[in-house]
């Protein structure tokens, strides 16, 4: 088999549990989580990568991958599946020398997939992950490594100060070059909070993967043990700057507030994007929606294949729905194939896939605009019984 | 499965909005073009060699179809075939279905298939090929042709009515014919099988005859030279042949029964993906009674009416009984009933366009009005 050397290509780490989302995840893993009416979280760094022009994504996966694989199959999607590019699930595997097995941490994933890596002969490597909503050019990260001949450049955000022990945390000189990293640090020295986002010098992280491997008390992360290696063996790392839209959705708060985020007429992250920053997604292949004579329609997506017999505010309805009449949807997530049975009142809540909601059945509650907002959840496929309740911040 | 498809994209007479596309091209429904249907149906009978003939303005076709992916057509061996005018190798122009097949004899002689379905573009269903293919050997005779009652009204020119007895057997074939009420219309779909198919094209082109309808079902089932199987289509059929029909069928979408059994009765329609985010509604729309396709923007009012992608309905406008295709945008203000807005159209801010039912106002591609 012929594999064309590749300047650039992209691990993305898509095996972690993401247990803090809860029964979201318990059958599957937190890439394949439904997002944004259409899409999966992981189709926000697949298609990044796209509109980069980085065509050769390797995805690691080790958590419920069964719907995960079935999601990314051969990469068509995301153009990902042509004579020069791939999108190539890599699971754990077993190997002869027994220097395999689960992935223990983030960069024995990598390690374990140096084979992979190297029939690119890339001389960069992106190292992704699979649980972030934003929009970003790592073409432009990785010129800017380039630019600055480094080892490893690190995307990083500013975060509020008061905020800022609950990430890694970069300290940097006034040229942007790293001289200190912190997890999650005490007392923080700045606010620039590092995003998961890694662009490394293949030969260099090769040799580092090899050495942590080695290494009995490491733990094989790339933020705990990668980083700072690096950093205290001289190599010149830099912070690259990104001020746009990202999002951590890896608990159930911030998954529906990004979800909410995509609201309004200047929402706060503007999905829809031109040519070059579309979110591509696979298709359902589900009818236009309809939108009943008796439906409210007020500040929402509304998904192809979705009819709307009810009133839907300040909401998500994704895929193939159905809001029943004198049903009422709001502030909430609903996730594909999702049933809404008449009368059903659904407050502040994320509907996982295929859940059904009873007639006259109550999801959720209504919050005062600064109060604490409790996020009721339904797992997929489950069922809240007609006329029963399901209170607020409760799951099934 | 042992069966090809050929696929007729048609010539359009539906005005304006064909103009510049063929039927097949012709978008319906929110998402799809009318090729959907016929494809999509083909792919859910596990139809796997498909030819599409057309004559011209292919080029906005082969745009929407592509290799075929999104049917799964996108093979090795089979897959998609376009059929265009380079390839024929007698004629200017196809005076007929057969001079058109007559023109790829080769491709046809070629296949490893043993029966041909034939489909045309402008009457659309969403019907379950399988079981009329089966029907079709089962019944022993060599034409199927799929029909549908209550379409023949003593009114609607047929390009192919069919009489039947009590026992399904026809009775009566007409051509080009205002058939009444007891007469059942061709659904332009057709099973035969292939080797008896390039017998008989080879001996019509001989002898001057190109017309599928006439002189190959009707003349060979007078002459009894050949056995008719008339199916009968117990689902939806839209004959989308004229504006007025083209509006009232896509208006008929609205009801659900009939857009269920237009979209998910035996299997899905597929169509290109676009990848467009889900469709916006704002603070101040008001939307009843609508078909909805992804990455519209909507904030004004709009009624019964069909809003394909990308369409943008601004603040106070007022939208009624309209269909609206990709990318248009009406401005503020502006009040439509009965229109048909073509795609890329802009409408200004407060411009009035008042159609009729059957006779919808056209906007042409691009313009601005």
């Amino acid at each position: 088999m012929f594999f064309q050397k590749k300047r650039c290509i992209a691990m993305l780490l898509a095996g972690g549990q993401g247990s803090r989302l809860k029964v979201l995840t318990e059958n599957t893993a937190k890439p394949a989580v439904p997002f944004g009416g259409k899409y999966r979280i992981i189709d926000f760094p697949l298609s990044n990568c796209v509109n980069s022009g980085i065509d050769t994504v390797g995805i690691l996966t080790q958590y419920q991958p069964l719907e995960l694989n079935e999601y990314i199959g051969n990469g068509q999607p995301w153009g990902l599946n042509k004579t020069h590019s791939c999108a190539q699930v890599l699971p754990p595997y077993e190997r002869h020398d027994k220097k395999s097995g689960w992935y223990k941490g983030t960069a024995n994933a990598i390690y374990q997939n140096i084979d992979f890596i190297d029939r690119f002969d890339p001389e960069y490597v992106v190292v992704l992950s699979g649980d972030h909503i934003y929009k970003m050019d790592y073409a432009a990260m990785v010129a800017y490594h380039e630019k600055h001949n480094a080892s490893c450049t690190i995307a990083v955000r500013t975060v509020p100060l008061e905020e800022a022990s609950r990430f890694g945390i970069l300290n940097t000189n006034p040229d942007n070059s790293i001289y200190e990293f912190e997890e999650k640090p005490k007392v923080p020295k700045s606010t620039n909070a590092s995003m998961g986002i890694y662009v490394f010098n293949w030969s260099i992280l090769r040799q580092a993967l090899i050495n942590d491997e080695e290494d009995p008390n490491s733990s094989n992360d790339f933020g705990k043990n990668i980083i700072p290696t690096l950093l205290n063996a001289g190599h010149k790392m830099m912070a690259y700057i990104f001020d746009g839209y990202w999002k951590d959705v890896g608990t159930i708060d911030s998954l529906w507030e990004a979800n909410m985020e995509l609201l309004g007429k200047n929402p706060e992250f503007d999905i829809r994007g031109d040519e070059h920053t579309k979110i591509y997604a696979r298709n359902s292949a589900l009818p236009s929606s309809y939108i009943d004579e008796e439906a409210r329609t007020v500040n929402c997506f509304i998904a192809e294949g979705s009819e709307v017999y009810g009133t839907v505010r300040h909401s998500v309805i994704s895929v193939g729905c159905t809001i029943g009449e004198d049903a009422l949807v709001e502030d909430s997530v609903v996730m594909p194939g999702v049933v809404i049975e008449p009368g059903a009142i659904v407050r502040h809540a994320i509907l996982g896939e295929n859940s059904r909601i009873g007639k006259n059945a109550v999801v959720g509650g209504a919050f005062k605009p600064n109060e604490k907002k409790k996020i009721s959840v339904t797992s997929k496929g489950a069922v809240v019984e007609a006329n029963t309740v399901l209170l607020p911040g409760d799951m099934l | 499965m042992n069966v090809m498809g050929i696929i007729f994209t048609n010539d359009a007479s539906l005005g304006a909005l064909t103009d510049k596309r063929t039927m097949a091209s012709l978008p319906f429904g929110g998402r799809y073009r009318q090729v959907d249907f016929a494809l999509s149906n083909m792919s859910a009978a596990g139809i796997r060699h498909i030819g599409i003939f057309s004559r011209h303005n292919y080029q906005s076709l082969m745009n929407h179809i592509g290799a075929g992916e999104e049917w799964g057509l996108e093979l090795e061996e089979g897959g998609l075939e376009y059929l265009t005018p380079f390839s024929m190798s007698t004629t200017d122009i196809y005076r007929g279905k057969l001079d058109a097949l007559h023109s790829v004899m080769s491709i046809l002689e070629k296949s490893r298939e043993e029966y041909v379905v034939l489909i045309d573009s402008a009457i659309i269903s969403n019907i379950d090929l399988k079981h009329v293919i089966k029907c079709h050997i089962e019944s022993g005779k060599d034409i199927t042709v799929v029909t549908k009652t209550g379409i023949a009204n003593g009114k609607k020119q047929l390009d192919l009515a069919v009489k039947v007895d009590e026992n399904g057997e026809a009775t009566d074939i007409a051509v080009d014919y205002v058939a009444p009420a007891d007469y059942l219309a061709s659904m332009d779909i057709f099973v035969l099988s292939k080797k008896w198919l390039v017998q008989r094209i080879k001996e019509h082109i001989a002898r001057n005859l190109f017309h599928m309808d006439r002189d190959l079902v009707l003349g060979l089932w007078q002459k009894n030279a050949a056995t008719i199987h008339v199916y009968q289509f117990p689902g939806i059929a839209m004959y989308n042949e004229s504006v007025e029909e083209y509006f009232r069928n896509s208006m008929a979408l609205i009801d659900k029964k009939t857009r269920h059994d237009m979209f998910g009765y035996n299997h899905p329609v597929f169509t290109r993906v676009r990848d467009r985010v889900p469709s916006f509604y704002g603070e101040n729309c008001e939307v009843e009674n609508c078909v909805v396709a992804d990455g519209c923007i909507l904030e004004g009012e709009v009624e019964n009416s069909i809003l394909f992608r990308n369409v943008t309905i601004c603040e106070g406008a007022e939208v009624e009984d309209c269909i609206i295709m990709n990318d248009t945008v009406v401005g503020e203000g502006a009040e439509l009933k009965y229109v048909i807005l073509d795609k890329d159209v802009t409408v200004r801010p407060g411009a009035k366009l008042c159609g009729t039912p059957s006779n919808p106002i056209i906007v042409k591609r691009g313009e601005t009005v």
